[in-house]
């Protein structure tokens, strides 16, 4: 499998799978190129026939995958990041005035710099809930709740600290009182068991080339009453083309254009690839290479690792002596180690835990092996013992 | 960041000049030997022993006013004296430019 899907490649150890995850599984690749053998299909935008309609068959998928329903309020967008903006911004203007809005410090800059622009703009208040250890207190967002407060953005898994957050409680008593939560699910989608029919959130965001195994340029939502959001973007649908008002029917309300049907097609086949293997597999698998990488870390002297025993598969940490980037630079181009070095995309998370200097960031998937953590270990105790001479 | 593709490695000898610099940091007992220049506020570079590729890194802040300075490294390398002198006069320069910057912000 390994030497089939690197090719050509050196063999690299990849790392950053928190990031995108690599490689991808070949059924993905298949899909994607069988998606572009014949021309794409989506009622009202082709007499053509005889492909697959990968935006439906993947609006089923996602929504069996998630139980949630109806697949009708599965939004497809460019990525989290296209989600979040559209879910944030379409909440604050359907609401009209400003009003209080509760995040926290665990968020990537999807979620902050969306929230921190409306502020600036005198659109919302808003408050920034610390965590505690590594994750969020239920308690802590519901203490931070005014009279005020129309929406919670959080995030389900961190990806600094990989802990993966009590959504559920935090939906239920959100529900209860009428405050709209959406939930950035970017690092966990395809990584834990999650059942949206459980859990009462006002959207629920995915990407879809992190451990859903889809190609860059696709994500989405879920969204239970997508009234709550107003209409932010207008276009071609493919139906009812005499009418100059954008409709407000699911999903077509919040999908304008031509879908990227590649990345739909390959979200398709990812959820395929995750169903056939079994998410508790690979859940297992990628706890047991995270344990494995932690132990082997704990074994060189000084290292500092920030999240000992993480629920996702990412471990973050550092080398004395040494600055992030310039290790992650010598695991890449000395040892074709891949990490990610810095702060992450997640500033606030960093503040806390190293002072805002940033660390190395191992993370894994369902592709890694085990003897490609001993190799990364090995590597990071020779920088570390080279480092401290 | 720029990533440079040099017609051959960095010698051990301009390493050493280097030195005259900034901060110079050998790394010798990794899989491949790495080297590290740091020029506050200027410039980092960095690579490996052998290999011609190196990384260099200028400051956001300042990098209209430091975009040569590797070019110039190189140039003045081989100059001995005079070169180290001249590369100082322009530094002192770039640095005065450095100083109005940041008191106005």
């Amino acid at each position: 499998m390994d030497s089939q899907l690197q090719g050509s490649q050196h063999r690299l150890i990849y790392l950053n799978n928190a990031a995108t995850t690599w490689p991808k599984p070949p059924d993905v690749v298949n899909e994607v190129i069988n998606s572009l053998h014949l021309p794409l299909y989506e009622p009202g935008r082709t007499t053509g026939d005889g492909s697959t309609d990968y935006p439906s068959a993947a609006r089923e998928a996602l929504a069996a995958f998630f139980h949630a329903g109806p697949p009708g309020h599965v939004v497809f967008t460019q990525n989290a990041t296209d989600a979040l903006n559209l879910l944030i911004h379409g909440f604050v203007k359907k609401t009209g005035t400003p009003f209080h809005v509760i995040t926290t410090e665990l968020e990537h800059n999807s979620v902050l710099r969306p929230l921190t622009a409306l502020e600036q703009d005198g659109a919302i208040r808003l408050s920034i809930v610390p965590f505690t250890n590594t994750s969020m207190n239920p308690a802590a967002i519901k203490n931070a709740i005014c009279e005020d407060t129309r929406l919670v953005v959080m995030t389900h898994g961190s990806n600094v600290l990989g802990s993966v957050q009590d959504i559920r409680r935090v939906a239920e008593y959100l529900h209860a009182n009428d405050i709209f939560l959406i939930v950035d699910g970017a690092q966990t989608a395809g990584q834990i068991s999650i059942d949206l029919s459980d859990i009462p959130v006002g959207a629920f965001v995915f990407t879809g080339h992190k451990a859903l195994f889809g190609i860059p340029g696709i994500g989405g939502f879920f969204i239970s009453d997508p009234d709550a959001i107003a209409i932010t973007r207008q276009g071609g649908t493919g139906t009812d083309s005499r009418t100059l008002t954008h409709p407000p029917e699911m999903p077509v309300r919040f999908e304008a254009g031509t879908h990227n049907y590649p990345g739909i097609a390959s979200l398709y086949a990812g959820i395929r690839f995750i169903i056939s293997t079994g998410l508790e597999t690979i859940e297992k698998k990628n706890a047991d290479l995270t344990r494995s990488f932690i132990c082997g870390l704990k074994t060189i002297g000084g290292i500092s690792i920030y999240n000992e025993r993480p629920e996702l598969p990412v471990v973050s940490f550092n080398i004395p002596g040494i600055d992030n980037q310039e290790a992650g630079f010598i695991l890449a181009r000395a040892y074709n180690i891949i990490t990610r070095t810095g702060l992450h995309c997640a500033p606030l998370v960093h503040e806390r835990i190293d002072g805002g200097k940033g660390c190395i960031r191992a993370s894994f998937s369902y592709f890694n092996t085990s003897e490609e953590c001993r190799a990364a270990t090995d590597a990071i105790c020779e920088v570390a013992e080279s480092a401290g001479s | 960041m720029k990533e440079y593709v040099l017609d051959e490695p960095l010698s051990d000898g301009f390493l050493k000049f280097l030195e005259q610099f900034g901060t110079v940091r050998y790394l010798d007992q990794l899989k491949k030997p790495y080297f590290s220049f740091e020029k506050e506020h200027f410039i980092s570079i960095k690579g490996f022993t052998g290999d011609p590729s190196v990384e260099v890194r200028y400051k956001k802040e300042f990098q209209d006013l430091v975009a040569d300075y590797f070019h110039l490294l190189l140039h003045y390398y081989g100059q001995g004296e005079r070169g180290i002198a001249t590369l100082k006069d322009y530094e002192n320069s770039i640095r005065k430019k450095m100083r109005v910057r940041l008191d106005h912000s």
